[in-house]
């Protein structure tokens, strides 16, 4: 996903932030524009809520406006944000006692969920993943594991970068990773189960 | 020995897609290690293809515009630096000490949120109970009676700017009803408390910026 302006459109995303840092309103809006869609996205998918999402916005926008005087451009703009927007939610969750983490195991022994199979014909999911099916599912998984699986799988992050952000080991980012998968593949299974023998 | 099943799921959360020669021959032996090695790597494949789908609503970006002016974070264009400078008319005085009122309400209600008191009433007391509902009920009428008179004000004095300063006004109104919302359920919770202060110093500012540009 590219997320410059491109050339010869009417500001560009450098010359957007060179007049941000000056006061310019238009140069601000113009930036919110340009990446509000993957912020509140992301946003929205961590906590499955409107509202909350947009508040979440407001806030890592705000919170990025506040600090473009001291953007030098080392990184790319959108990773700064998007860190800033990570950041904002993580705090949100923390303040409210939700996990951020899942530290317990699932209740659920490793072999149950390996081995748990929805029944009907057992295909392979490849190639009948649809987009909403997947969104759905990943509104249903557990906060600990919808949060290491956005991060990863979504966003792009590694576990170095997750454990980072959200405290914990590598291992276990990628422990939670993998119970995240193993989830939705139940959960995708079960969705294709219950269209199969819908009239 | 063979690797079994067991084997390879506990060691699949650390692989990455990178297997070692005894994991290769028993995903080739193993349908079904096979066949959920594939499911994951198609989960996570599609995962990668989410994109963004909607945006905010123009609510979000209104609230951040007013914060950054308010903090002085957006500077007048050079638009705004022609205009000429305001003049209040005896007919507008009206609206400053409204714009005050707006504020001390603010004041009011956070004070008596933070002594533990609802802003609805609780069961405790019914004569209460009606008198913190009617309180809520006249305040919202005051509100959408000091919406009118300054659209009002603005469509007389530049029509062309009635519209929009209604739909700023909804937009403003709405955030300002979330946060009570949001403050009402979380009174403890000063996140609450802070969003229902900036919702209400937003609505101050669209009537600022409402006396500013409406004026000639």
């Amino acid at each position: 996903m590219t997320d410059a302006i491109k050339p010869g459109d009417k500001l560009s995303e450098a010359q957007a932030i060179e007049r941000a840092k000056q006061g310019d309103a238009e140069a601000f809006e113009a930036l919110y524009n340009l990446h509000k869609r993957r912020v509140y996205s992301l946003c929205l998918r961590m906590t499955a809520n409107t509202a909350a999402a947009e508040d979440l916005t407001q806030e890592a926008f705000l919170q990025l406006f506040r600090k473009i005087g001291t953007f030098r451009g080392e990184s790319a703009f959108s990773t700064w944000l998007h860190r800033m927007a990570v950041n904002v939610v993580l705090m949100q969750l923390r303040k409210k006692g939700l996990p951020v983490v899942s530290l317990e195991e699932t209740m659920e022994s490793d072999e149950e969920t390996a081995r748990k199979e929805p029944g009907g014909e057992d295909r392979r999911l490849a190639g009948s993943i649809d987009r909403l099916q997947l969104e759905n599912s990943i509104a249903a998984l557990p906060p600990g594991y919808r949060m290491i699986f956005l991060l990863h799988d979504v966003e792009g992050y590694e576990h170095n970068e997750i454990a980072g952000m959200v405290g914990c080991s590598i291992g276990n980012s990628k422990s939670q990773l993998h119970k995240a998968r193993m989830k939705l593949r139940d959960l995708l299974k079960m969705s294709r189960a219950e269209k199969a023998t819908r009239p | 020995m063979t690797m079994t099943c067991k084997e390879f799921e506990r060691d699949l959360p650390l692989l990455e897609g990178v297997h070692s020669l005894e994991q290769d021959a028993h995903l080739r032996s193993c349908p079904a290690c096979s066949d959920l090695v594939s499911d994951l790597n198609a989960i996570s494949q599609q995962a990668r293809l989410l994109e963004p789908s909607v945006g905010p609503s123009p609510r979000v970006w209104n609230s951040i515009e007013i914060t950054l002016r308010h903090e002085g974070l957006i500077g007048q264009t050079p638009h705004e630096q022609v205009l000429r400078p305001i003049a209040l008319g005896w007919r507008l005085r009206w609206l400053l000490p409204v714009a005050a009122v707006l504020l001390l309400a603010v004041g009011v209600l956070v004070r008596n949120r933070r002594a533990g008191e609802p802003f609805v009433a609780t069961q405790q007391s019914s004569v209460s109970n009606s008198a913190g509902s009617a309180a809520v009920t006249s305040e919202a009428a005051l509100m959408a009676s000091q919406d009118q008179q300054l659209l009002n004000t603005v469509a007389a004095r530049m029509p062309s700017m009635r519209d929009a300063y209604a739909a700023d006004l909804r937009t403003v109104n709405a955030y300002v009803h979330d946060a009570e919302q949001s403050a009402h359920g979380n009174p403890n919770d000063e996140v609450s408390q802070q969003y229902l202060m900036n919702a209400y110093e937003q609505r101050a500012m669209v009537y600022e910026m409402a006396l500013d540009r409406s004026l000639p």
